[in-house]
């Protein structure tokens, strides 16, 4: 591949890098700022999000005994540029993706997944107790939402007869949105984008009263802010790719900015609805309750499209 | 921290500090995967020497130091001294301070209720229902602060008396914010009951039958939740108790539903004692003149604390200031319920479990000698003190 001024650009400024950091933080704030809303708080300032993380990076980086140094340092980097790699692929902004091969669904949902399989590591390689309770958290958490919600991100593929992600976004575009015709596959993708980003309810991985901060109990200063941001960039990625799945694509930077912020609505007010789901909870809502939805409807979109059509 | 090795036994420890605490306490659970083996609490950090700090003061000033021991419950403490004092001087306070006592008891009831709501909701992970609770608890926080002037250390009681009186208009604002209260408390008493994701969080969780309540000497909400029938308010009525008798309330649950369902159904019960209280409240003096030295003597006052019986021990030598002063607290005696029904939860549960008996650190931490033999050691304060300063040198 060659380096152009283009591809260097998108890689640091637009849809990677600069754009998706601001446009992460200010989701972190609309986040922050309508949970604290509904649960009746004020909430934070705007620039509170982006405060933190210039603190953060300000402050020293302390690590701990025990650890594996150059896997304590690395993970949170890995993490965020899987992030902000994932991005390349999806309508940012409805802009035609940056890059795109048939197949990049599959590539984005793994880079997806990347960060939580770096937290998990992140835990298992501190001798706190509280990371290692949490490191087992978190990847118990990923075996039981992550087939969920990679069966309610292939309905649409198959509908579309497509796995590269573009393409998916204009064959939605062009038909009826599937949140209406596939609703159960809806619900599956957007709350297991909750359990991906470990929101409340699915917060048990860094559930506070419990186990302090889970994986990141030893954290401090720049791999905690990377860290952060490397879980904004997944919340406006995945929100990005739900959207352009199940809300009838994204064609314009408006469509992108409207779906994305309804549905960051429906997942603030889902996240002050609910008490904290135990994990043996959590895993035996998805695997009871979410698998099986998600693949009985994926059997009846593939039976639709042999048989049907 | 030392790494563990494989084979021994894995123990998460909760405290000193620790965001589920709010108080400083120590405990560790011995995990096995997430359900919990074992259970051990260690106490002590927040030791202030307040029943020491009793015998240098006057009868007087013993009420603003007793009324400290708690930042909650602070009235029902001094409540509980005046009333036993008061039986060693021989004096009784008037009717109507009787009432005024019962009324501000009664409010700081709801008050700690309420708190206690949130943060149960809060170790359970539901914030929202945490910040609804103490935004409502506000409410009764000004009613608190309308009648006495103060959020925490309302400083109603004097030795004989109350300080305070309730005229028309204050009874009114208590009404009204009641009636407020009441509404929400029906709305909370509806969540914490259906809500399935917080049913699932507490139902059948932290199980404990009426034969263990009654053997591990649970007291307060926590043994009613478990079928207990005890209240000292009923058993061994006090202040205007016997005037305007509560209703005593159990449930035979036995689980953490149950301890949310029992102390709910108490600020029913609340309300419902304030608002006869102020419709038919005696009229009459406020105080009653009681001498500077308490006759010589000792007896026990006993109360029914938001958490339960709360306990004195009063000894007077006839002087000024009290000989010794004993305080048990309700906390003290339900910690036993929390290790022993810990073992075979999950880990996850702990924080709701801990919380289900609305526990109060700084209030139950005392300094007892146990091991008396050749191996203990004991320590003056000067000797703390040169020991302090050799070691941060």
């Amino acid at each position: 591949m060659n380096m152009t001024l283009l591809s260097i650009l998108a890689l640091l400024v637009f849809p990677g890098g600069l754009f998706l950091l601001g446009y992460g933080l200010a989701y972190e704030y609309i986040d922050r700022k309508l949970v604290a809303r509904f649960q009746n708080r004020v909430g934070p300032r705007w620039f509170q999000p982006l405060a933190d993380v210039v603190k953060l990076l300000a402050k020293e980086e302390i690590v701990p005994h025990g650890v594996q140094w150059g896997l304590f340092i690395f993970l949170p980097v890995v993490a965020l540029a899987a992030a902000l790699t994932a991005a390349l692929y999806v309508p940012m902004a409805g802009q035609v993706p940056s890059y795109s091969f048939s197949g990049d669904l599959i590539v984005t949902i793994y880079l997806l997944s990347l960060l939580t399989i770096c937290m998990g590591l992140a835990g298992a390689n501190t001798i706190d107790r509280f990371s290692m309770v949490g490191a087992t958290r978190v990847l118990t958490q990923l075996f039981s939402y992550e087939a969920p919600f990679l069966l309610a991100l292939l309905s649409p593929a198959i509908m579309a007869r497509s796995w590269q992600i573009s393409e998916i976004n204009i064959y939605t575009h062009n038909n009826l949105w599937f949140v209406l015709t596939q609703p159960i596959g809806f619900l599956v993708a957007l709350v297991g984008l909750m359990g991906k980003l470990e929101l409340p309810p699915f917060d048990a991985p860094e559930a506070e009263t419990e186990i302090v901060s889970g994986p990141l109990t030893e954290y401090s200063g720049r791999g905690l802010a990377l860290f952060r941001l490397g879980k904004d960039v997944e919340l406006v990625i995945g929100l990005t790719l739900v959207a352009a799945f199940y809300l009838g694509g994204i064609a314009n930077p408006l469509e992108f900015v409207l779906k994305t912020l309804g549905l960051l609505v429906v997942v603030a007010g889902l996240q002050s609805l609910f008490a904290r789901l135990r994990i043996d909870q959590t895993v035996g809502l998805w695997w009871r309750l979410g698998a099986l939805l998600g693949l009985a409807q994926f059997l009846f979109v593939i039976f639709w499209r042999l048989v049907l059509k | 921290m030392e790494a563990q090795k494989s084979g021994e036994k894995f123990v998460v420890p909760i405290g000193p500090q620790h965001p589920a605490l709010k108080e400083p306490g120590h405990f560790e659970f011995t995990v096995d995967g997430e359900i919990v083996t074992g259970a051990s609490v260690r106490l002590g950090y927040v030791h202030r020497g307040i029943e020491k700090g009793t015998e240098d003061r006057t009868w007087t000033q013993n009420i603003y130091l007793l009324e400290r021991i708690c930042g909650i419950c602070s009235h029902v403490h001094a409540t509980a001294y005046v009333l036993g004092v008061e039986k060693l001087a021989g004096v009784s306070a008037p009717p109507r301070a009787q009432a005024i006592r019962t009324v501000t008891a009664e409010l700081e009831r709801i008050h700690s209720h309420l708190l206690w709501l949130g943060v149960a909701a809060h170790e359970g992970g539901f914030d929202t229902l945490f910040m609804y609770s103490w935004r409502d608890r506000e409410t009764v926080m000004d009613l608190l602060e309308l009648i006495s002037g103060n959020r925490v250390h309302y400083s109603a009681n004097v030795l004989g008396g109350v300080k305070f009186d309730l005229d028309v208009d204050k009874m009114d604002a208590i009404r009204r914010g009641l009636d407020f209260l009441e509404e929400r408390t029906h709305h909370y008493m509806k969540v914490v009951t259906t809500d399935e994701t917080f049913l699932a969080r507490t139902r059948g969780v932290g199980l404990m039958t009426r034969e263990q309540a009654e053997t591990l000497g649970a007291v307060g909400p926590t043994a009613r939740a478990s079928g207990v029938q005890r209240d000292i308010r009923i058993d061994a009525p006090y202040a205007a108790y016997p005037d305007f008798p509560v209703q005593l309330i159990t449930d035979s649950g036995g689980d953490l539903l149950a301890r949310f369902v029992v102390r709910l159904k108490e600020l029913f019960e609340c309300y419902r004692v304030i608002r006869a209280i102020l419709d038919q409240i005696p009229e009459g003096e406020l105080t009653t003149r009681v001498p500077r030295r308490i006759p010589a003597g000792e007896t026990i006052s006993r109360v029914e604390a938001p958490r339960g019986e709360l306990f004195y021990y009063i000894k007077s030598n006839g002087g000024e200031k009290p000989e010794r002063i004993k305080v048990r607290t309700p906390s003290l005696c339900n910690w036993g319920t929390v290790v022993s029904v810990a073992v075979g939860h999950k880990l996850a549960d702990m924080p709701m479990l801990l919380a289900g008996i609305d526990p109060c650190f700084s209030c139950n931490d005392r300094m007892v000698r146990v091991n008396r033999d050749q191996s203990s050691q004991l320590w003056s304060w000067e000797d703390l003190r040169q020991y302090g300063i050799k070691y941060y040198r």
